[in-house]
């Protein structure tokens, strides 16, 4: 690696001491966690990216030059931040798109702002990531803020309706791993669940790699809770759903927020029997209304043939709808410097349910996109499908008997 | 009433889980002198080997032992005799521990590697299955667990008790020097210690791979409790591991309950300070030494 590095800077080098300005493509940097833990996410975000990119190509590339990605590994924070001055410095990148997971991008970003070059997050959902008061850093993905709204909003209009009972008589508990992402959405749940009047019960917070959660279960059982609300990883989405059936503890509805709750491998896991009608909250996926998401089939298609597998997770749509409304703004900007790229940037209009994962684009005064959203989903035979809001379900929510 | 019950028997449950990833470090701690930090890696390596086993055999989870126990028995004995022992002499005996800290390492990011960072479930058999006992559920698979660490306790017990060559480890462990003298190949007996230790480590995983999902951490927390466990008890006693992991899984299952589940660690650890304060050599730890050239 070191070696083809330093090969790599060598040849680029000696090119930019002959290179002629004909020969110009513009580099844009792809960093993201290509090993390690989060390796399996990175690659599915970076992929969405990747058909972006390719998509432009074949219309002529951004103002008449193809575009190139240089990818950087942001396997740890440090090495997001190395990384992030790597293609800065040494790639000569004129933008920056990652980065899947909230910390490296808070900390890759930094280095950018510092820099002055433009940094598009296409996934990562922390609050911080945009309440920095940046300039450079723009998100086009929704965020833990959204994930919490949308949690109770669905609560609210449709589980309560479909359980034929009034939303305030509901009595909710609150279940999260205790780092910042469950943290964070925790606290939203619980705003937003009381500026609508909800009924909190209790709010309990564990470490993700705990092995035992018999008593939380116990503790949510006796407090005869309807709907749990969970926000995990995989080990302790397997963990409860696995331990509250065990015993014998049947809440109306079990909400997660993402993470372990969208991937099959936990359905794998507990079971057909117990992941069916579970809820959840995540970016848009595969079983959805596409009149609300035009252009997804033909995103899955385009998938399949370079990767040659279905899509993994919702990750790489997401960040091609971002890549590609930033790639496309870029396009029609007056050049390729940072000020030019945030103008036309800044300029992006685009209104919900015309992308193919039905995020629109409109940022606000902390480049955060307001027009992308969560979707409210349920595990109907063994498959993720789409129910809230409305305009996007693919099917009706199925709660109760 | 039904709740203290159920309560009770969690934690119950709770200690046996605790108990049986104990025992073998203690083993190796209280006779090998050495703090095995890849303790838990050794587990996850087994648990793994009990996914392979089940799901390429099509086999019960449990049968998996015949095979996981002397892989992880010849697996503990190659880390003593290639690791460990070359170090035995060092001028500073820290060494050895960074060795272990470096193995646990290499075993967590080659699992990553290997198995990639989605984890593993091994078919739970049957034995994620509630048993109704009066007012109580609790599972097959830790009833079994339970059953398992009260057997091994009993068993190496006996063995170190009775046996010639568990004499020569109790030997080994109370002087090695002296040990040295009387004729025992001291080398011989750290290794298979270790071995032992790691095989205890090998029944553990067979009977816990179809309960937990397997995953490259899995071994990070429970070292943690493993080793509360086994200085609660007294190093290197093995009925004070197992009395330890139940003190252990009572106080994290009560106060997870009655207090909050973000305190049961605050819980768990401001007992084992206590406990330590008063009792520095742990519930039943004698006086021993844990010099390596006594």
């Amino acid at each position: 690696m070191g070696w083809s590095k330093t090969l790599k800077a060598t040849v680029a080098a000696a090119a930019m001491m002959t290179a002629t300005p004909a020969l110009a493509e513009v580099t844009f940097g792809a960093l993201f966690p290509f090993s390690g833990g989060l390796a399996l996410l990175g690659e599915e975000s970076a992929r969405g990216l990747e058909i972006a990119v390719d998509e432009i190509n074949a219309r002529g590339g951004v103002q008449g030059e193809p575009v190139v990605l240089e990818r950087g590994d942001a396997v740890d924070n440090n090495q997001a931040i190395g990384e992030a001055r790597r293609l800065i410095s040494r790639e000569n990148v004129v933008a920056i798109f990652g980065s899947y997971s909230s910390s490296r991008s808070i900390a890759a970003s930094q280095v950018a702002e510092l820099a002055g070059i433009p940094y598009f997050e296409l996934g990562a959902v922390a609050d911080e990531v945009t309440g920095r008061g940046f300039d450079y850093l723009y998100r086009l993905n929704p965020t833990a803020e959204d994930m919490g709204e949308m949690i109770i909003e669905m609560i609210v209009e449709q589980v309560a309706p479909a359980l034929d009972i009034d939303p305030t008589e509901l009595t909710i508990g609150i279940l999260h791993e205790d780092s910042s992402y469950g943290t964070s959405v925790a606290s939203h749940q619980n705003r937003f669940a009381a500026e609508a009047g909800l009924n909190i019960v209790t709010t309990l917070s564990y470490p993700a790699n705990i092995v035992d959660m018999s008593s939380l279960v116990l503790d949510l059982k006796e407090r005869e809770v309807d709907v749990v609300l969970q926000t995990s990883y995989q080990n302790d989405s397997v963990l409860f759903l696995r331990q509250r059936h065990e015993a014998g503890f049947e809440p109306a509805a079990i909400i997660g927020s993402g993470g372990g709750y969208s991937m099959q491998q936990t359905a794998d896991a507990v079971g057909t029997d117990l992941i069916e009608g579970v809820l959840n909250i995540d970016f848009t996926q595969y079983v959805v209304n596409t009149e609300f998401t035009p252009g997804l089939e033909e995103f899955v298609e385009t998938y399949r043939a370079k990767y040659g597998e279905d899509p993994r997770s919702g990750h790489s749509l997401t960040n091609y709808v971002g890549a590609l409304a930033v790639l496309e703004a870029i396009d029609s900007a007056e050049g390729l410097e940072p000020a030019q790229i945030r103008s036309a940037v800044d300029a992006i209009d685009i209104p919900a349910g015309t992308t193919a994962s039905g995020n629109g684009v409109w940022f606000d005064e902390n480049n955060q996109n307001q027009r992308a959203r969560m979707m409210g989903l349920q595990w109907q035979d063994s498959r993720l499908v789409t129910v809230h809001p409305a305009d996007a379900a693919a099917s009706e929510l199925r709660l109760g008997d | 009433m039904e709740v203290f019950l159920q309560v009770l028997v969690n934690g119950l449950m709770l200690g046996g889980l605790f108990a049986i990833i104990g025992i073998g470090l203690t083993l190796i701690f209280g006779i090998v002198k050495v703090i095995n930090f890849a303790h838990g890696e050794f587990l996850m390596v087994g648990m793994y080997a009990a996914f392979l086993l089940t799901t390429a055999l099509d086999v019960h989870p449990y049968t998996t032992a015949i095979a996981v126990i002397p892989l992880l028995f010849v697996f503990g004995m190659l880390t003593q005799r290639f690791l460990i022992q070359p170090l035995m002499n060092a001028r500073d005996d820290h060494i050895q521990i960074f060795v272990t800290v470096g193995l646990s390492t290499a075993l967590i990011n080659l699992a990553l590697l290997v198995f990639g960072a989605e984890f593993a479930t091994t078919p739970p058999s049957g034995l994620r299955t509630a048993l109704e006992i009066g007012p109580v559920r609790v599972l097959v698979g830790q009833l079994v667990v339970f059953g398992a660490a009260t057997l091994l306790v009993v068993g190496l017990t006996l063995y170190l008790n009775n046996t010639q060559f568990g004499r020569a480890i109790r030997a080994v462990a109370q002087n090695r020097a002296a040990a040295r003298l009387m004729g025992i190949n001291v080398n011989w007996v750290y290794i298979v210690t270790f071995g032992l230790g790691a095989a205890c480590v090998g029944l553990a995983a067979s009977l816990i791979a179809p309960l937990y999902p397997t995953s490259q951490t899995i071994g990070t927390y429970f070292v943690l409790i493993a080793f509360v466990v086994v200085v609660l008890g007294g190093m290197g006693s093995i009925t004070g591991a197992f009395l330890g992991a139940m003190v252990i899984g009572l106080i994290d299952s009560f106060s997870a309950y009655y207090i909050g589940s973000d305190l049961r660690e605050v819980a768990v650890f401001t007992v084992f300070l206590l406990i330590l304060i008063l009792r520095p050599q742990g519930l039943f730890g004698g006086r021993q030494t844990l010099s390596h050239v006594s």
